[in-house]
C-alpha cells in the first residue's frame, strides 16, 4: 500500500491530557488507574478515568452533543494544536476533501443511562431534553468531530467493539487510495459508562485490582476512557512525520466474546499488515499488544505472536497505565507507539514483576531505551474482530 | 468508483425477498404493506441461533439471501446500521436503574454494534474482515462507500448489509424508526453483464424519491429503506440516476447502468 503520513496527532487518557503527559507516563510506567469512583457505578474495580471531562461544556451549535463521550472528545481535540493543524489542512484541501472516520464502541450511552433514571414514571417516556441523535446514536461521534472541525468529507463511525479505532486507519488508507478524499481525520473516543463496567463485570472479565497484562497472576481488565485523534495525509503532498505503512484486518469466526484459543485471527491480521507494508517479521522492533489482561486474551495473542515472530518476541502491553479504553484502544495504541518511535524506547508493561512463562514473550516491567523504527499495534474486539497496524518512524 | 451488483437481499413491510418483490419494485404489481416477520437464520447451530436477537436475524436474513449462490467463506462484509440493537440498549439501561444492576452477559456481548458481523463470520466460518458502521440516517450511503472502497482495495466480492429494526416503544419518539427494514447488496467488480453502480460524493442535492407512492411512504420509516429508489431502478432493469443522503450534509450520486 501507499504509506500515509501522520502529520498531527493528540491523545488524552487516564495517564494525561495531551501527548507530552501521556508520553511521559508511558516512558516512566506511571499508571493512571484508580479505584472506581464514578457516582453511578459501585463496583470493586479500578478505572482509567480522565480528569476534567465533566468540566467541559459544549455551547452554541455544539450544545446538542453534550454528553460524556463528546465532552471527552472536545477535551482531546483541544490539545497539541490539533484543531489548528486540521484548519491548515482544511485551507489546503478544502472541507469536503477531508474524511472524518471515528471509532467508538458505546458512543454517548451514558446520556441514555442518565435519561433512564429520569424517565416519566407514569408513561415510561424519556425526558424531553434527551437528544438521542447527538448523544446515543453511533454516528454522533463523527457528526460531532465533523461539525466541530468544519469538515464535510466522507464520514462514518466504525463500531467493531475494541478494534473500532484501529480499523479507521485502514479505512482512511482505502478512502484516500480511492480518491474519495485527500486527507482524513481519524480517531477513537470511548468514555466510562455503567453498561460497559457492569457488562464486563457480568462476563467476569473485570479485575478487582489494577489490571496486569501478561502477568502470571493477571485477573482481568480495568476499564478506561480515552480520546485520540490523528491527521493522515499522502506523503506526496509534502507532509512530514511518522507513517502508517501497513494494516491488516480479520475475523476469528470463533466466538462472540472469547478469542480464538490459538490466535489464528490475530496472526492473520498481523501477517496482512506486514505483507501490505512489504516488511518482514524481523523488521518489527516490538509489538504493542492488545493485551487486555484477561487470562484467555493474553494467551491467545501471545500464541499469535509466536506464530509470526517465534518464541520470545519483544512485546509490551500498556493497559496497566490507561486501562482498556475499548473502542478507543486502537487510537491509544497508535499514539503510544508514536511516542516510542519519537523518543526511542520500548514501553514498559506496567506492574510486570512476574511474566507469565506460558506466554513465551520478551516483555519487561521497565522501559528499554533504544532506537525504534517499526511498531506493530494490535487491537482486537468482541465478535472476533481483529486489526493490526504497522507504524514507521519519521 | 464503479461497482457491480451480483445479488440483492431484501426484507421490509410487504417485501419478503428481492425475487418476489421484484415485480412490486418494478411497478408491475401493487405493493401491499404488511408486518415484517424476521425469519430465523439457518446458518447458525441451534445454540448460537437461540442467542440471536431481532437485529442479528434481520441482518443475517438479507446477508444470506444476497450470498445464496456464492462461496461465503472468504467474502468480506460491511454491516451498516444507524442504531444497532436498541432492544438490548433498552434492557441494559433499564437494568442499570436498579439498585443492584444485573446485566445479562449474553445481552452485553450482543450489544456491540458488530454483533451481526460477528455472528455472520461464525455462521459462515469466514476469516475475512467484517466491519460494522453507522451514518445515522445516511447509513446506507456510508455503507456503500465503505463496501465500494473495500472492493476496490482487494480481490473478490464484498457483502453490504444495511438494516435497522423498528425502534422499541421507549425510543420510538426520539428515534422514529417505525418499520424494520434490511437490504443486502453483494458487490462485485464492474462489468460481466451485471448492473453497475457508479458512485460519487455530491454536494448535498435532494435524495431521489421512490416512483411509487406506497414505497415512497416507506422510504422515511427506516435508514435502510432509503435503498428503495435504487432497488426500483435495479428491479426495472433500466439505467438511471439515484441520489442518496450521505453523512455531514453531502449526497451520494449513483449512476446505474443495467
Amino acid at each position: 500500500m501507499n504509506p500515509l503520513v501522520i502529520s498531527a496527532h493528540t491523545l488524552t487518557s487516564a495517564t494525561g491530557t495531551g501527548r507530552q503527559a501521556n508520553a511521559d507516563a508511558l516512558h516512566k510506567g506511571y499508571s493512571g488507574l484508580r479505584a472506581c469512583d464514578l457516582d453511578s457505578v459501585r463496583l470493586d474495580t479500578h478505572i482509567g478515568r480522565v480528569a476534567g471531562v465533566e468540566a467541559i461544556v459544549l455551547t452554541d451549535h455544539l450544545a446538542p452533543f453534550q454528553c460524556r463521550n463528546h465532552q471527552l472528545a472536545e477535551l482531546g481535540l483541544r490539545q497539541d494544536g490539533f484543531i489548528e493543524a486540521v484548519e491548515i489542512a482544511r485551507e489546503r484541501y478544502g472541507a469536503g476533501r477531508i474524511a472524518v472516520l471515528m471509532g467508538t464502541s458505546t458512543s454517548g450511552i451514558a446520556a441514555t443511562e442518565q435519561a433512564y433514571h429520569r424517565r416519566d414514571l407514569a408513561t415510561g417516556d424519556l425526558p424531553p431534553d434527551y437528544d438521542y441523535q447527538h448523544t446515543q446514536n453511533m454516528f454522533s461521534l463523527a457528526d460531532f468531530i465533523g461539525t466541530r472541525l468544519g469538515l464535510r468529507g466522507p464520514a462514518m463511525v466504525v463500531s467493531t467493539a475494541c478494534s473500532s479505532s484501529a480499523k479507521v486507519f485502514a479505512d482512511a488508507e482505502r478512502f484516500i487510495a480511492a480518491g474519495l478524499c485527500d486527507a482524513a481525520v481519524v480517531g477513537g473516543v470511548d468514555s466510562l459508562c455503567g453498561m460497559t463496567l457492569h457488562g464486563f463485570n457480568a462476563l467476569q472479565l473485570v479485575a478487582p485490582e489494577p489490571c496486569r497484562p501478561l502477568h502470571a497472576e493477571r485477573a482481568g481488565i480495568s476499564i478506561g476512557e480515552a480520546a485520540g485523534f490523528f491527521l493522515l495525509e499522502r506523503p506526496d503532498n509534502g507532509a512530514a512525520g511518522p507513517r502508517l505503512i501497513g494494516h491488516g484486518e480479520s475475523s476469528d469466526a470463533h466466538h462472540m466474546s472469547a478469542p480464538h484459543p490459538e490466535g489464528l485471527g490475530a496472526a492473520r491480521a498481523m501477517e496482512q499488515a506486514l505483507t501490505r507494508a512489504q516488511r518482514s517479521a524481523g523488521a518489527i522492533d516490538y509489538v504493542l499488544m492488545h493485551a487486555t489482561a484477561t487470562p484467555a486474551n493474553d494467551r491467545s495473542e501471545a500464541r499469535a505472536l509466536a506464530r509470526l515472530f517465534g518464541a520470545k518476541s519483544r512485546a509490551t502491553g500498556t493497559k496497566g497505565l490507561t486501562g482498556h479504553t475499548l473502542g478507543a484502544a486502537g487510537a491509544v495504541g497508535v499514539a503510544q507507539a508514536l511516542a516510542s518511535l519519537e523518543r526511542g524506547f520500548v514501553p514498559a508493561t506496567a506492574g510486570l514483576d512476574h511474566l507469565d512463562p506460558e506466554l513465551e514473550l520478551d516483555a519487561r516491567g521497565a522501559a528499554e531505551e533504544r532506537d525504534i523504527r517499526h511498531v506493530l499495534v494490535n487491537a482486537f474486539g468482541f465478535g472476533g474482530n481483529n486489526c493490526s497496524l504497522l507504524l514507521e518512524a519519521a | 468508483m464503479k461497482v457491480g451488483i451480483a445479488a440483492v437481499g431484501l426484507l421490509g413491510p410487504g417485501l419478503s425477498d428481492f425475487a418476489s418483490a421484484r415485480p412490486v419494485l418494478a411497478g408491475q404489481e401493487p405493493h401491499e404493506r404488511a408486518p415484517v416477520t424476521i425469519p430465523p437464520t439457518t446458518l447458525l447451530p441451534a445454540n448460537e441461533r437461540r442467542r440471536t436477537t431481532d437485529t442479528i436475524r434481520l441482518a443475517l436474513k438479507v446477508a444470506e439471501e444476497a450470498t445464496a449462490d456464492c462461496d461465503r467463506s472468504q467474502l468480506r462484509s460491511v454491516f451498516a446500521s444507524s442504531s444497532g440493537d436498541m432492544d438490548i440498549i433498552d434492557r441494559i439501561c433499564e437494568a442499570l436503574t436498579q439498585a443492584e444492576p444485573m446485566v445479562s452477559p449474553v445481552q452485553f456481548h450482543n450489544s456491540v454494534h458488530n454483533a451481526p458481523a460477528g455472528n455472520w463470520s461464525i455462521a459462515t466460518a469466514n476469516p475475512a474482515p467484517a466491519t460494522a458502521i453507522s451514518g445515522f440516517d445516511a447509513t446506507l450511503a456510508a455503507g456503500l462507500l465503505e463496501a465500494a472502497t473495500l472492493l476496490q482495495a482487494g480481490s473478490g466480492e464484498v457483502l453490504l448489509a444495511a438494516y435497522d429494526v423498528a425502534s422499541m416503544a421507549t425510543f420510538r419518539r426520539v428515534r422514529p424508526i417505525t418499520e424494520s427494514f434490511a437490504v443486502g447488496l453483494r458487490l462485485c467488480p464492474a462489468g460481466a453483464g451485471r448492473p453497475t453502480l457508479e458512485l460519487a460524493l455530491g454536494e448535498g442535492s435532494d435524495p431521489t424519491p421512490c416512483r411509487q407512492d406506497s414505497l415512497e411512504a416507506l422510504r422515511g420509516t427506516n435508514p435502510a429503506a432509503r435503498s428503495l429508489p435504487l432497488l426500483e431502478v435495479l428491479a426495472r432493469g433500466e439505467g438511471g440516476h439515484v441520489t442518496l443522503a450521505a453523512p455531514l450534509g453531502r449526497s451520494l450520486e449513483i449512476r446505474v447502468t443495467p
